[in-house]
């Protein structure tokens, strides 16, 4: 067996954080058990995986905020964070000598991911749900994630105690009006994706209409386009057709597939409401 | 290509629905197709294809057009809140002609 260093956990973290990470946290591999179903638990990927390395970072910028959703789309966060999970598997097989996987972002099939990487964020302690879906670190907000299973005995982080989600904020709004900023601006009685509350100061979210949060956060992509593929098909005037597929829905739908990850979440608004998404630092 | 028998899929589509991560609590997963699989008796390979599909097929186009004219008033909104700018916001709807 590998001998792994002991200051390998420190090591792990500068080359995450020099390559653009904001944040690196080890999960216990076998803590995926208790909260994953089998067939999307790190082990499933890389038999014997013993930790998984998460990092966070690729945040939207303070400007990228105040931008209309169809600017913010075109970050390409995404693929930065990405970089970072593939260099850390790099690193781990090439300086530790154990086994490293970087676990696939992308779906298994469907809207299923293979393995969950918000999950992976909270076991390994970055940050914790918030009631509008995604996990908020305490002092970044939303970040996007990307995680590396090793066979390599690392030490692990665990959950942590307190989210950033309910933010003060919220909490004032809940007293005053029963709602917070992303359950009123996206309510899932009214049309859109979430339904919660917060009971004794935490966030518990009743409901995620994830189905109806793909037209929005995938507006101009598979979807849309299968969508419009289909009425197409069904469509019997010729000249109507032509009004559909030249038409601006299907144009940006096809600039958005052929961009890719560029374009791929397209719904930023429950969390650019949000008090907890932005991070710490107010900007002028 | 393996391709799903639409009788299959209507009979079993809002039970899979129900029980797969479509809709989701905090604290409370969904199943996964194998699970699913076990509980409605079906072969995993069927449940995947019913999901797939369905997860398509729950919102019409319309939904997808409600989608760009949620994002364009929401954010309109927030702009002219958060920079002060009331002029930002979504101007109303002209009157169907």
């Amino acid at each position: 067996m590998a001998h792994l260093p002991e200051d390998a956990r420190h090591r792990l973290r500068d080359v995450a954080l020099k390559a653009g990470a904001v944040v690196c946290g080890v999960a216990d591999a076998a803590a995926f058990e208790k909260h994953a179903p089998a067939g999307h638990r790190p082990a499933d990927f890389l038999p014997g995986a013993r930790a998984v390395i998460v990092v966070g970072g690729a945040a939207p910028r303070a400007g990228d905020w105040q931008a209309s959703p169809w600017v913010l789309q075109t970050m390409g966060t995404t693929e930065r964070i990405q970089g970072v999970g593939r260099r850390l598997a790099q690193y781990v097989e090439a300086e530790f000598g154990y086994y490293a996987l970087y676990l696939p972002p992308g779906t298994e099939s469907g809207s299923n991911p293979f393995v969950s990487l918000m999950l992976a964020a909270e076991l390994a302690g970055l940050g914790s749900r918030s009631l509008a879906g995604p996990v908020l670190n305490r002092e970044h907000g939303f970040l996007y994630w990307s995680a590396v299973a090793t066979t390599a005995p690392l030490p692990v982080d665990g959950p942590e105690d307190e989210g950033a989600c309910p933010a003060p904020a919220c909490r004032q709004m809940w007293e005053r009006e029963r709602t917070t900023p992303c359950l009123s601006v996206c309510p899932i009685d009214g049309g859109g994706c979430l339904g919660g509350e917060l009971v004794n100061g935490r966030p518990v979210r009743h409901s995620y209409d994830r189905d109806r949060c793909a037209t929005r956060v995938h507006t101009h992509w598979i979807g849309g386009f299968q969508q419009v593929l289909e009425a197409t098909l069904n469509e019997p005037d010729r000249e109507k057709r032509k009004m559909m597929l030249y038409g601006d829905y299907f144009t940006r739908t096809l600039w958005a597939l052929t961009y890719s990850s560029t374009n791929m979440a397209q719904c930023f608004e429950c969390l650019r409401v949000c008090p907890a998404a932005h991070g710490l630092r107010p900007l002028e | 290509m393996f391709v799903l028998d639409p009788e299959i899929y209507r009979r079993y589509r809002d039970q899979v629905l129900a029980l797969c991560n479509s809709f989701q609590r905090i604290g409370q997963r969904g199943f996964s197709d194998r699970e699913i699989a076990e509980r409605l008796g079906l072969e995993e390979r069927v449940v995947t294809e019913i999901r797939c599909v369905a997860e398509r097929d729950m919102y019409g186009l319309d939904e997808w057009q409600r989608a760009i004219e949620f994002k364009r008033r929401v954010s309109r909104e927030w702009q002219a809140a958060a920079l002060k700018r009331p002029d930002l916001k979504e101007p109303p709807k002209p009157p169907e002609p």
